[in-house]
């Protein structure tokens, strides 16, 4: 397993619009090879903490700092050799081959007139093996399950080969056998090669699972972070959430797991 | 690992693609052969070598295949700089829809002409072609402000009606000029409507360092159109500058059609057909599409002259007409078949 050695992390964010400010001043440092998960209830702000860190969006104050230098000083093709990020819904052209839209993932290595180079074509080949689409190489985009092409684009950002992948709601939309599946795929990723991967998920007890790092949001303010097993609480779930709910030992992980408690249902 | 899979990603089908090019390589040499030679006056191919070959010939046919010379070069060029810009369109736009003809660039280039011609006494080429460019980008962004107003954004579908509306008043306003003005109509009446058929050496010097600068950028800025169109944001992440790179091939685009209006005056439908053709052959990989709809164009530009002169003999049917006449259905037929965001 390689190691990363980036270091990244923000500076007092905030980001939304001058009226309506969705993050009020966040400090996170990403912990380097680990599954990171941003958690929070819907509009608390997570995915546009994800995007400010991914440079999709220029906060309005503080900064994303790499390695001692603001993201959006570093020329931007340079960056993009270090920072992948896979956004919640991205467009497929029409009649694009599952190949072809991997090897996009390629560009910020290639310049006009290198061309293709064996180590291109590898990366592709690998990122194309790792997500087991490679019988896929020649459909079209269009004509696969939801499933599999969550699994081409999230081979598209790896054929990037960056040290730190974001990814907004990896899962969404997806039947939780695919939900598992991805964040399976995910965690060989950062198994075998030590990304950096920083994630948003709406399900909490997947997030418990599969997170080593997790950031709890709520209202634009981080409330907690941690490892799942120490910070996942009745508590803390109350106290982002609104929700009560009694936290037992996943069977299967031993990772924390919330049951929610409603109105009904619920044998005193 | 089979190393057959990783090739393809660039490499698949490459055998067809090549027949392909080259079927269009010939096709363009065709359309070449046939401007020279088809027109009021046929000539035969002897001649035709002697035009081009025998500067001391002195038959009247081979003086008609010289004097057919500038023009079919210059066809040649404006359905280049056409398919380029519809190109540049589409992609920027993410519309497949968008043609600088349907979206009203050209109307408004032409309108700025009329403009200079019927009050500012304008009347070289260099003057129509700045006047045509302030006019193209001009009415570019009305164009997209225009599609863009409303809660659903810019879709395909409101950019080229906003285009048809847009269009519609620029045509009114020159007609509203040019009436009054018999001197503005004599001198532009062959030009309102599109055409190759004044075209001169002295149009083709001024027209090609327009022509080539558009297209170089266009060839540069390929590979980031194709990050481009898999969203701005997957784009951004990439590590391509989305703001500057929408701006820098909307601006290429509108030149290239700008300074074809300017001399060939508002020829339709090109970028539509020549981009069409080469996506439905090539697939989306824009650094394909771009240079072979610069081909295409100017083949079909070509060749549309060509059919406006043999149905027109012993006068000639402007080339603007041909096009139009198959385009619109074109239109029609991919409007018909539009999802909303399908390129």
């Amino acid at each position: 397993m390689m190691k990363s050695t980036h270091k990244l992390q923000t500076e007092q964010i905030v980001a939304g619009y001058e009226s309506k400010k969705i993050l009020h001043g966040i400090d996170v440092v990403i912990p380097n090879n680990q599954i990171n998960v941003i958690i929070g209830p819907n509009a608390c702000g997570k995915s546009t903490l994800l995007k400010t860190m991914a440079r999709l969006i220029k906060p309005i104050a503080g900064d994303v700092i790499l390695d001692g230098k603001s993201i959006h000083k570093i020329p931007p093709k340079k960056l993009a050799k270090v920072l992948g990020v896979l956004p919640q819904s991205p467009i497929a052209p029409e009649g694009i081959s599952v190949a072809d839209l991997v090897g996009r993932g390629r560009f910020p290595h290639q310049s006009l007139l290198s061309g293709w180079s064996e180590k291109d074509y590898q990366a592709v080949e690998e990122a194309m093996d790792m997500m087991g689409i490679t019988e896929l190489a020649n459909r079209h985009l269009d004509e696969l399950s939801g499933g599999q092409r969550q699994r081409v684009w999230i081979a598209m950002a790896l054929a990037q080969q960056t040290d730190i992948l974001f990814l907004d709601e990896p899962t969404t939309f997806l039947d939780i056998t695919y939900q598992v599946e991805i964040l399976d795929l995910l965690t060989d990723l950062n198994r075998k090669y030590g990304t950096t991967i920083v994630m948003v998920l709406h399900d909490i007890n997947l997030a418990a699972r599969y997170a080593d790092y997790i950031f709890a949001l709520r209202k634009g303010e981080l409330i907690a972070e941690g490892r799942p097993s120490e910070i996942i609480t009745d508590e803390l779930i109350k106290e982002i959430f609104e929700l009560n709910c009694t936290v037992i030992e996943d069977p299967v992980s031993k990772s924390p797991m919330i049951i929610p408690r409603g109105r009904y249902h619920v044998c005193s | 690992m089979n190393s057959n899979v990783a090739k393809r990603p660039v490499g698949h089908k490459r055998s067809y693609y090549a027949a392909i090019m080259i079927i269009f390589f010939l096709l363009l040499c065709v359309s070449i052969v046939a401007s020279l030679v088809f027109g009021s006056r046929s000539v035969t191919l002897d001649d035709l070598m002697a035009g081009l070959f025998l500067s001391s010939s002195d038959s009247y046919a081979a003086a008609v295949v010289s004097e057919r010379i500038p023009r079919t070069v210059f066809s040649l060029l404006c359905g280049g700089a056409l398919g380029v810009s519809g190109a540049l369109m589409q992609a920027v736009t993410r519309n497949p829809l968008a043609d600088p003809s349907i979206l009203g660039v050209n109307t408004g280039a032409s309108l700025f002409v009329v403009i200079g011609i019927a009050f500012f006494n304008i009347s070289t080429a260099g003057q129509y072609i700045w006047l045509s460019i302030v006019g193209a980008i001009l009415t570019a962004i009305i164009v997209y402000g225009i599609g863009s107003m409303g809660r659903t954004g810019n879709t395909p579908l409101k950019l080229v009606l906003a285009g048809a509306a847009t269009s519609a008043i620029l045509s009114s306003l020159i007609s509203a000029i040019m009436l009054p003005r018999s001197f503005v109509m004599d001198q532009f009446r062959f030009w309102q409507v599109g055409s190759v058929g004044a075209a001169n050496w002295d149009f083709i010097v001024i027209f090609l360092p327009f022509l080539a600068s558009g297209i170089l950028l266009a060839f540069i800025m390929a590979p980031s159109l194709n990050a481009l169109l898999l969203g701005d944001e997957i784009a951004t992440g990439q590590g391509v500058r989305t703001g500057l790179l929408t701006l820098l091939s909307a601006f290429t685009g509108v030149i290239l059609c700008g300074a074809v209006t300017a001399l060939a005056g508002p020829i339709g439908f090109i970028g539509l057909l020549a981009t069409h053709l080469m996506r439905l052959i090539f697939g989306p990989d824009l650094r394909l599409i771009i240079p072979m709809s610069a081909i295409s164009g100017a083949a079909i530009l070509t060749i549309a002259d060509v059919l406006g002169r043999l149905i027109g003999s012993p006068g000639e049917v402007e080339a603007g007409i041909i096009t139009a006449f198959i385009g619109a259905p074109v239109l029609i037929l991919l409007a018909t078949k539009l999802k909303v965001r399908s390129l």
